[in-house]
């Protein structure tokens, strides 16, 4: 791999232990990969914030790496929400450690922007630009959705691409490794869930390879963002393609593809499968985070109605999408709903106090029922099915 | 047996082999005791062994799992991927945990004692022998010979199989491949029509590597030798119906391919 005499200083440790660490680790990961050089990149979206992910090990490695970074960096959900607590009470060492991390994040000059979904209003990030994001929700979307190139990149990865402002030129950098591997079609209309779904069937069957979706010109972005959510939480795919509208799609212009056709009951069985049958304790709203469009129509179907007192529902956002909402965030905590930024049903310790959850996320029927990570009993179904244990009279 | 993948993370391992044939997630999947906690391989302990998986899925702070299992004294010594992903990749060279890719799962087994070398990506198996052999699939107009194996044979008793035996030293696998064709069947007028790409198959503690070959013949007369209980002559169709030896018929289809 070709390093200039900047990025060879850099790579001697002449710019300190904490650089050399981060550009040794990316010219591993090059090297590797067969990457030719390191390239800009505009920005870095870090994973791996929360204590409950990255441990003590994961905090020596912080510690070790902390330097400025070069480009705007955004952080993921950490345990709690940082102004109203919860969801659920961590303990005082759980917290402790966490604000450690957090002080260690923010003296590297990276944002307190603690959310999966760094494209709402936090990042800037437009087509054809190259960024180095790890969360692997958050990294399809900017590939599919957006055009911006990155691989996906581990939580260590990217924050060694923020402070390098580099990373190494290979995979969803390059256009010949953005088209698609495959077409898929399914024979009815898919919602937010249903799309979710999908992207647990393609995940689990066709690990790795990029879909190219046909006749899904319907799905809103917000169902895209369901869909490959979960497609990357269940795989290592990180791009997607719906035909005629998400913006590489002219990559895959005149070429044939294998089609797979998919039945629309496999997908109702996929989810039932995974559902229990009993009455959930909580509802579980936003994995990844919500969009203030998100917000403004659950706003509307909860206006005016009462919440069951037997049910919790809990709906999660980023802070900035929250404080552009409040109308609508006023009228969901009227219905007896909480909204919490900064954190997500992933990643806070749900378990301490809830066992039954009920989640129209893909993603989230990937990670909660783990028995040592989330320890839920899920029911996954689509938002308006999931409204009928909340509201009372429905 | 040496097979030689790619290097992903420097360092020798040496160990017991702990095999998972699916994608892991290491957050979530990975437990902080040492074992799997979910999925096709629950429970499987990879503490203190060459954990060798598909590759990576799920989420992107799996890097700092495997950080987490090593300060914990609860992670793999040596971990081998088919493909290598970022975030397992990411993982084990900040853990320094030695990695390699490129070796086809098939070849391995549970507990197989083996040394990983992370910067050359060889592996070493040392309870197992690498034997080639030829494998021909013969055809006479669009029928295939098929074998049903005696219970005499070393491996694969009373399967179906193609023409196949053991290439000697000093043999090319086509050379191998007619003399088998000769003995198994008394057939010789053959005509060697394609070779494929040799692949590798795990029977006990042999990892045999098979050298397919296409053949066709005029001749649809057969005289078995010890090694055969009965032929048949079929069509194509009829393989997946037949109990074979692994992978006869997807490696057949591999052949017509090129």
């Amino acid at each position: 791999m070709f390093l200039t005499k900047d990025e060879e200083k850099i790579f001697d440790g002449e710019m300190g232990e904490a650089q050399a660490i981060a550009i040794r680790l990316l010219v591993s990961i090059g090297e590797i990969n067969g990457a030719d050089s390191l390239i800009p990149i505009k920005s870095a979206h870090i994973s791996g914030v929360s204590y409950k992910n990255i441990g003590d090990g994961g905090m020596k490695f912080l510690k070790k790496i902390a330097d400025r970074v070069k480009v705007p960096t955004t952080l993921n959900p950490l345990g709690f929400d940082m102004e109203r607590n919860g969801p659920v009470e961590v303990d005082r060492d759980f917290k402790e450690k966490q604000l450690e991390i957090i002080k260690t994040f923010m003296s590297m000059g990276i944002k307190e922007s603690f959310t999966c979904t760094p494209y709402y209003f936090y990042q800037k990030t437009s087509y054809g630009d190259h960024v180095a994001w790890a969360e692997s929700s958050a990294l399809i979307y900017a590939n599919s959705i957006i055009g911006a190139r990155t691989n996906r990149e581990g939580g260590p990865s990217a924050l060694a691409a923020a402070i390098i402002g580099k990373t190494p030129n290979f995979g969803l950098h390059l256009d010949k490794n953005r088209v698609a591997d495959y077409e898929v079609e399914v024979n009815g209309k898919l919602d937010y869930s249903g799309a979710a779904a999908l992207g647990l069937y393609l995940g689990t069957n066709y690990p790795g390879k990029i879909p190219r979706l046909v006749g899904f010109n319907y799905l809103r972005d917000f169902e895209l963002k369901a869909f490959g959510a979960a497609l990357a939480a269940s795989s290592a795919t990180s791009m997607f393609h719906v035909e005629n509208r998400t913006p590489d799609d002219t990559l895959n212009r005149g070429k044939k593809f294998e089609r797979i056709e998919i039945d629309y009951n496999q997908l109702k069985n996929l989810m039932e499968e995974k559902s229990s049958s009993e009455k959930p304790e909580l509802i579980a709203i936003g994995c990844p985070h919500l969009s203030k469009d998100e917000i403004d129509y659950i706003a509307s179907l909860v206006k005016g109605k009462k919440k069951d007192k037997d049910v919790e529902v809990f709906l999660f956002a980023s802070r900035e999408t929250i404080k552009n909402s409040l109308e609508s965030v006023k009228i969901i905590e009227e219905f007896g709903a909480k909204v919490f930024a900064d954190t997500c049903m992933v990643v806070a310790p749900l378990s301490k106090k809830y066992h039954k959850t009920a989640i129209n996320s893909g993603k989230a029927s990937f990670y909660l029922p783990m028995k040592e990570y989330g320890g839920q009993e899920i029911i996954f179904r689509n938002f308006n099915d999931l409204l009928r244990w909340a509201v009372v009279d429905y | 047996m040496i097979i030689n993948g790619r290097g992903i993370s420097p360092g020798v391992a040496k160990g017991k082999i702990a095999l998972c044939d699916d994608y892991v997630s290491p957050l979530g999947e990975m437990g902080k005791d040492g074992r799997i906690k979910s999925g096709k391989c629950e429970d499987l302990e990879f503490k203190g062994k060459i954990f060798a998986f598909r590759g990576g899925r799920g989420s992107t702070v799996g890097s700092y799992v495997l950080l987490e299992l090593k300060e914990n004294l609860t992670s793999p010594i040596g971990i081998i991927n088919e493909k290598a992903e970022l975030v397992v990749l990411t993982g084990a060279i900040i853990s320094g945990i030695p990695m390699i890719d490129g070796i086809p799962l098939n070849i391995l087994k549970n507990d197989d004692d083996a040394i990983i070398d992370g910067k050359s990506g060889r592996l070493e198996l040392l309870n197992v022998t690498q034997k080639d052999v030829s494998t021909v699939y013969l055809f006479h107009g669009d029928r295939l010979l098929v074998l049903h194996r005696s219970d005499k044979v070393s491996s694969y008793q009373n399967q179906f199989s193609a023409i196949s035996g053991h290439i000697e030293e000093g043999e090319t696998p086509e050379e191998a491949g007619r003399r088998e064709v000769l003995e198994e069947t008394g057939i010789e007028d053959i005509e060697i029509e394609k070779t494929g790409k040799p692949f590798p198959v795990r029977w006990e503690n042999i990892v045999y590597m098979v050298h397919p070959i296409l053949a066709r013949t005029k001749s649809d007369k057969v005289n078995l030798n010890w090694e055969n209980q009965e032929f048949r002559w079929i069509h194509i169709d009829e393989l997946g119906k037949l109990n074979t030896v692994p992978r006869l018929k997807e490696a057949l289809e591999e052949l017509m391919k090129l």
